[in-house]
């Protein structure tokens, strides 16, 4: 009863015509490849460029401090941060055309998400904490820029200095890796939730082959025995 | 000129085969704003993918397996002071009521409750796709795509019959 109330269902669904009907005009068709893709890849792709140009400004900004400060304290750190921003915008550009895309010429939904995933739990979440230096990187140009502004100089400075500096800049990073990442893995488990929905499909159809083999075995174990049970009172009968 | 062409091509071949859009649009969708952006998000990918096709297999088969990847792979984004779990409950849009059945509205609600790869099977299913087909879509074998859909089924019927 219940099966061929579906199969009418189905009926219904081959025979309405509202699908059919509905169509899209071809300026609408043309709107929409004129739009922006809303897809994971793209977004992904967004953080990647924002932070590009965030690092190139603090990279600018601190190249302007290499002339003004001239003490060799100041030319170490912001010869240090400038380079570290170089590498860092370098990773960044390397991985915007890594970027797996939802389209490609042979689309099996399995090997897609499974392609992505990979490559979001796997590679993409280096470049989070390389986006997250930015934080850092962004308070030690203010840092020096108050130094700057204030004595015109970077003061020499104590061991509690470069410790609350230090910590202001590490917590700078966490808190910046902390949010990117949870952004990151909201996005990336609803991806795994549908890989898990594939997955665990197969992981139970192989215990149910293998409940069903267990119990072939199981049969052709008691009919074995059986026999042998048979083929010993038969010998007892008649010996 | 070239690319006119093939812009030309595509275009035709969408207006001709848009009823699958329509179709995993409203099987995906809770809402006609993100029956929109599917369809914007659908057609833009399929226009991505258009050089790749060349025609080996059927217009329709490859439109299938770039529209279900696509609306699969959608994700929704994080929202602050909304409990991301609780995704919202859809509705049947009234404006659509007058274009669809009964059963159709039926179905709606029902599929709607199941998840992204048993709608995609359901949906498949429907369009009397072959079990070598689906398990080729998804990636599959043809017994696990048999198994998944003895079980999907079930679970409609259910659905159905507490809807009912």
């Amino acid at each position: 009863m219940k099966s061929i109330d579906l199969d009418s269902l189905k009926k219904a669904w081959k025979n309405e015509g509202s699908f059919e009907d509905r169509r899209l005009s071809e300026a609408e068709i043309e709107n929409y490849l004129r739009n922006k893709s809303r897809d994971i890849s793209r977004l992904f792709r967004k953080g990647l460029i924002f932070d590009i140009v965030l690092k190139s400004i603090i990279g600018v900004s601190l190249m302007g401090l290499f002339f003004l400060l001239k003490s060799n304290l100041s030319f170490a750190i912001i010869s240090f941060a400038i380079l570290l921003i170089l590498w860092a915008i370098r990773y960044q550009w390397l991985m915007i055309s890594r970027i797996p895309e939802t389209s490609s010429p042979d689309p099996v939904i399995k090997t897609t998400l499974e392609r992505k995933i990979t490559f979001y739990r796997r590679r993409y979440i280096n470049s989070l904490y390389v986006g997250a230096l930015s934080n850092s990187l962004f308070i030690l140009a203010g840092i020096l820029y108050y130094f700057y502004f204030k004595y015109g100089e970077i003061r020499p400075l104590q061991w509690d200095d470069y410790l609350v500096f230090g910590i202001t800049m590490i917590l700078g990073f966490a808190l910046g890796a902390y949010d990117q990442i949870a952004q990151h893995s909201f996005q990336v488990k609803q991806l795994e939730s549908s890989l898990q929905e594939i997955d665990e499909n197969l992981m139970s159809t192989l215990s149910l082959r293998d409940q069903r083999n267990r119990k072939r075995r199981l049969i052709l174990a008691f009919v074995l025995v059986l026999i042998c049970g048979l083929l010993l009172l038969t010998y007892l009968i008649f010996r | 000129m070239k690319h006119d062409r093939t812009h030309g091509q595509f275009l035709d071949l969408i207006h001709k085969h848009q009823s699958i859009i329509h179709k995993i649009c409203f099987v995906y969708c809770k809402n006609s704003a993100d029956r929109e952006d599917l369809q914007q998000e659908i057609i833009l990918q399929l226009w991505k993918s258009f050089p790749s096709f060349h025609g080996k297999a059927a217009f329709s088969t490859w439109m299938y397996r770039v529209a279900l990847n696509t609306a699969i792979n959608q994700t929704r984004r994080p929202r602050l002071f909304i409990d991301s779990s609780s995704s919202p409950e859809p509705f049947y849009d009234p404006s659509d009521a007058y274009m669809h059945s009964e059963e159709i509205r039926i179905l709606y609600k029902a599929i709607s409750k199941l998840k992204k790869i048993e709608k995609a099977i359901m949906l498949l299913w429907l369009e009397e796709k072959s079990y070598e087909e689906i398990a080729e879509l998804i990636g599959i074998t043809a017994k696990h795509v048999s198994v998944k859909l003895v079980r999907v089924r079930a679970r409609l019927t259910e659905i159905i019959s507490n809807l009912n």
